[in-house]
């Protein structure tokens, strides 16, 4: 466990600095059709070991920083409590034959090649970012902004997020 | 602090997730008071039940549609056969001995000085089979005797003529289409008020030729309404056919007469809804005719 925290914690200082100073930028620019979400990822590449409350609560942890810098309070940490809890799922279905072995740390390319990562992350990312655009709207009467607002951001997300994989590949 | 997180993991992570969420909306409705989440908070349930209300409305509508179709059909031809009977026969009301029989093709208007007789039903009917590119051209109706039809009777559209019933079943029934070249309608010119005979002699569905036009009706327009003369004992009189598609000529085979192309109103390649009429008295004019034709 002390040997991930490190890591992890770098890894959450470094998403959430640049979600906030770099890809909030980003949106304005693109449009509010563009919101790129890139720490997500936190919760995607802690421990796969680690038990669904310390996800969901640690997700709500960082959604709650990012919402301190983007002022939307419970928005971003809603999403990313429940991406926490839908990240099982999204690991059901992309696990290796037989199961997680415990021999891998982290649910990166490093790991499982490019292909599966890219799958689950994309699966993982839609969840999350649908879910934020559903509570940013907070009904689905306007489900049509919601669904296209989540397909142009989930793209330009998903450009980010192989991005990072390629730039660190995490090890731990 | 602790042991909250150990009966958070005992339990499982949904009911973590659930709580989270619980307190994320929270925070997100408390901190955006008087802004968008809370407006809609407020507003959106309402919006969106009067919205489901209505589309399920919507789709009511869609499996009504039959229903509602046939209601204004049976509405259509009421109205049909109240309009042909006002405009066909009134026979003046002469003495009491009318008023005392219990007719139903008798009936008193509101002032009990006339009476009007009905002289056509309207039974409605769908095209169930259709041809118009034969040299005698056939039609199927989805009526047949059960429902009132019988030999004989004319197809008509509000729009124009269809045919003749020529064989009649329990559920259906066949018409010679106008476009068949034994088809011989006595139609009449509005304006000029002289009547020929209608013949098809194949070729365009669209026109007809009307003959037997005297040629001294001379000022005869391209755009003339042709209508039913009411001598057929099938159609109902003045009932419209079509228009003057071309200056008359002279009848190349008998030259005290006209013949002319007519542009039929009612386009039998899309014809669909028609109604059968039968004329109440069509056993007497025939019982009569054949007795003249007897003496001949």
């Amino acid at each position: 466990m002390n040997s991930n925290l490190f890591p992890n914690l770098w890894r959450f200082l470094l998403l959430v600095a640049v979600q906030v100073l770099f890809l909030k930028q980003v949106a304005v620019t693109a449009g509010s059709y563009f919101n790129v979400l890139l720490y997500p990822l936190f919760v995607l590449l802690l421990p796969i070991r680690l038990g669904v409350p310390y996800l969901v609560i640690l997700g709500f942890f960082v959604g709650m920083t990012v919402d301190y810098f983007y002022v939307s309070y419970g928005l971003h940490a809603s999403a990313a409590a429940f991406s926490g809890f839908a990240r099982g799922f999204v690991f059901k279905i992309f696990e290796p034959k037989g199961g997680f072995t415990g021999k891998e740390p982290v649910f990166s390319p490093q790991y499982f090649g490019w292909s599966v990562f890219a799958q689950a992350a994309s699966l993982f990312f839609f969840v999350h970012i649908f879910w934020y655009f559903s509570v940013d709207y907070f009904t689905f009467y306007y489900f049509n902004d919601i669904a296209l607002k989540t397909l142009a951001s989930w793209g330009l997300s998903m450009i980010f997020v192989v991005f990072y994989g390629f730039l660190f590949n995490p090890k731990r | 602090m602790g042991s909250l997180l150990q009966l958070f993991i005992r339990n499982g992570g949904f009911v973590t997730m659930v709580l989270v969420e619980a307190l994320c909306f929270y925070i997100i409705v408390q901190s955006n008071t008087n802004t968008r989440q809370q407006a809609i908070y407020v507003h959106s349930f309402g919006k969106m039940a009067g919205d489901l209300l209505e589309r399920r409305q919507h789709l009511l509508d869609y499996w009504s549609l039959d229903a509602q179709i046939d209601s204004l059909r049976q509405e259509n031809e009421e109205l049909q056969q109240e309009l042909s009977n006002r405009q066909t026969v009134q026979v003046e009301h002469r003495d009491t001995f009318f008023a005392v029989r219990f007719d139903s093709l008798f009936r008193n208007d509101s002032v009990r000085r006339r009476v009007t007789r009905p002289e056509y039903l309207y039974i409605t009917a769908t095209v169930v089979g259709n041809s118009i590119n034969g040299a005698n051209n056939w039609l199927m109706l989805n009526r047949g005797s059960i429902d009132g039809v019988q030999p004989d009777m004319a197809v008509v559209t509000r729009l124009g003529i269809v045919g003749i019933v020529r064989e009649v079943n329990t559920h259906f029934s066949s018409v010679m289409s106008v476009l068949h070249r034994q088809t011989k309608i006595s139609a009449a010119l509005k304006k000029e008020r002289a009547f020929g005979s209608l013949v098809w002699e194949g070729g365009d569905p669209d026109v007809m030729t009307l003959k037997f036009i005297p040629k001294h009706f001379d000022k005869i327009a391209v755009g003339d309404s042709v209508l039913t003369s009411g001598f057929s004992h099938m159609f109902p009189a003045q009932h419209l056919i079509g228009t003057i598609a071309q200056k008359p000529q002279q009848d190349p085979e008998n030259p005290y007469f006209l013949v002319m192309q007519v542009h039929l109103n009612q386009d039998l390649s899309t014809v669909q809804h028609v109604y059968v009429v039968k004329n109440l008295f069509a056993p007497q004019l025939d019982s009569l005719q054949r007795s003249t034709v007897h003496e001949q």
